[in-house]
């Protein structure tokens, strides 16, 4: 059931199972890709029965779903994203979590286990590559950019709820901090893509530099490989799994 | 024997306007036990990639639609057998409309369509 962290940014949430449960395996934080919210991104795709058994957190990130959305770019920094996170773990008493992000998501994952080391046990960058993916956008005038994020831009403006100005905002808050495969957060990685996501192009040089493995689901792109049976197996193993590869522990 | 009855599973409506999603990956085989709520198939819109449960227990009988087909919003999309008497056996669908009625209790084997919203005329 969908509940509302309040603050000045308020971030809605669901949940599932009890993330303050003691016990071996922690609860798993999922956050959601650029223009989508937990809903879409985790729920009508299926992985809490991928997930069975373990105690879920999804949240919509600011600027997404139900969550407030401010409308400086400032606001929106993986800093900031992270920090929501880490307010939210506290809020719901979760210590330590997997954390399995989409896209924009496993950016902010990573972020979060880099400033945060002891919040994450393991970390799941799905649909996610080391590329610029606001590569050729004009993040000003993304309403009429042809760029691939530009394109991926407006088809979540049709997503119900969705504040293409927000989204706008939160575009230009990311990309203020491109991505750096230098410092790597030191925990064990796993990266899953589409064999064919753009997005995800170069992930194997990524996971390389960070000692992880890669899982390519065959014939998916960046829209559709979150629903893939495949890439739900894996994390659900990488997850399971007593001392997976990718990092020191 | 238990009686079975067959039961049509047609593409639900999507939301947002969605009319037909394309088939991704059929996560459930001809022949296959499943349970109600268990995955049943994967598809794909313009939006966005999404799994569907099964909305009953049951035995595959047929798959409507091949991986990479669209499939329109109304068609069939799986045929179930599901255990129990005629008429009972629409528990495992609570929620769904529009699926009244009765199967015929000999003859040919009972087949219907179950839509969840009547097709447009």
């Amino acid at each position: 059931m969908d509940q509302v962290l309040s603050g000045e940014v308020p971030l809605r949430y669901a949940v599932e199972g009890d993330p303050a449960a003691p016990g071996e395996a922690p609860p798993v934080l999922l956050l959601h890709g650029y223009g989508s919210n937990h809903e879409l991104n985790w729920l009508r795709t299926g992985w809490p029965a991928a997930l069975e058994g373990r105690a879920l957190i999804a949240p919509d990130l600011r600027g997404h779903g139900g969550s407030g959305k401010p409308g400086d770019d400032g606001a929106y920094t993986p800093e900031r994203i992270a920090g929501d996170m880490v307010r939210l773990l506290d809020a719901l008493g979760a210590d330590r979590v997997d954390a399995v992000g989409y896209s924009m998501g496993a950016r902010n994952a990573w972020e979060l286990a880099l400033r945060h080391p002891g919040r994450v046990r393991r970390l799941v960058l799905a649909g996610f590559g080391p590329r610029d993916p606001f590569a050729g956008a004009d993040l000003h005038a993304l309403d009429r950019d042809s760029s691939p994020f530009g394109r991926m831009h407006r088809v979540a403006g049709t997503v119900p709820g969705n504040d293409l100005d927000a989204l706008a905002a939160c575009a230009r808050g990311q990309a203020s901090r491109p991505f750096t495969p230098e410092p790597a957060p030191g925990v064990p990685m796993l990266f899953a893509a589409g064999e064919r996501d753009a997005v995800a192009a170069d992930a194997e040089e990524l996971a390389a530099s960070c000692g992880a493995e890669v899982v390519r689901v065959p014939g998916r792109d960046h829209a559709n490989a979150v629903s893939a049976r495949a890439l739900k197996e894996a994390v659900r193993g990488f997850l399971a799994v007593e001392a997976p590869a990718g990092g020191p522990r | 024997m238990t009686d079975t009855t067959e039961r049509t599973f047609a593409l639900p409506d999507l939301g947002e306007g969605l009319v037909e999603a394309t088939v991704l990956e059929w996560l459930a085989a001809p022949g296959d036990r499943i349970g109600r709520n268990a995955p049943l198939v994967e598809l794909e819109t313009t939006k966005s990639a999404v799994e569907i449960p099964s909305p009953y227990a049951g035995t595959v009988v047929r798959l409507h639609a091949e991986e990479g087909e669209v499939v329109q919003v109304g068609s069939a999309l799986v045929t179930f057998a599901v255990e129990g008497p005629a008429g009972e056996a629409d528990d495992g669908a609570a929620g769904q409309a529009g699926i009244v009625g009765r199967v015929p209790q000999d003859g040919e084997a009972p087949r219907r369509r179950v839509r969840l919203r009547p097709p447009e005329e």
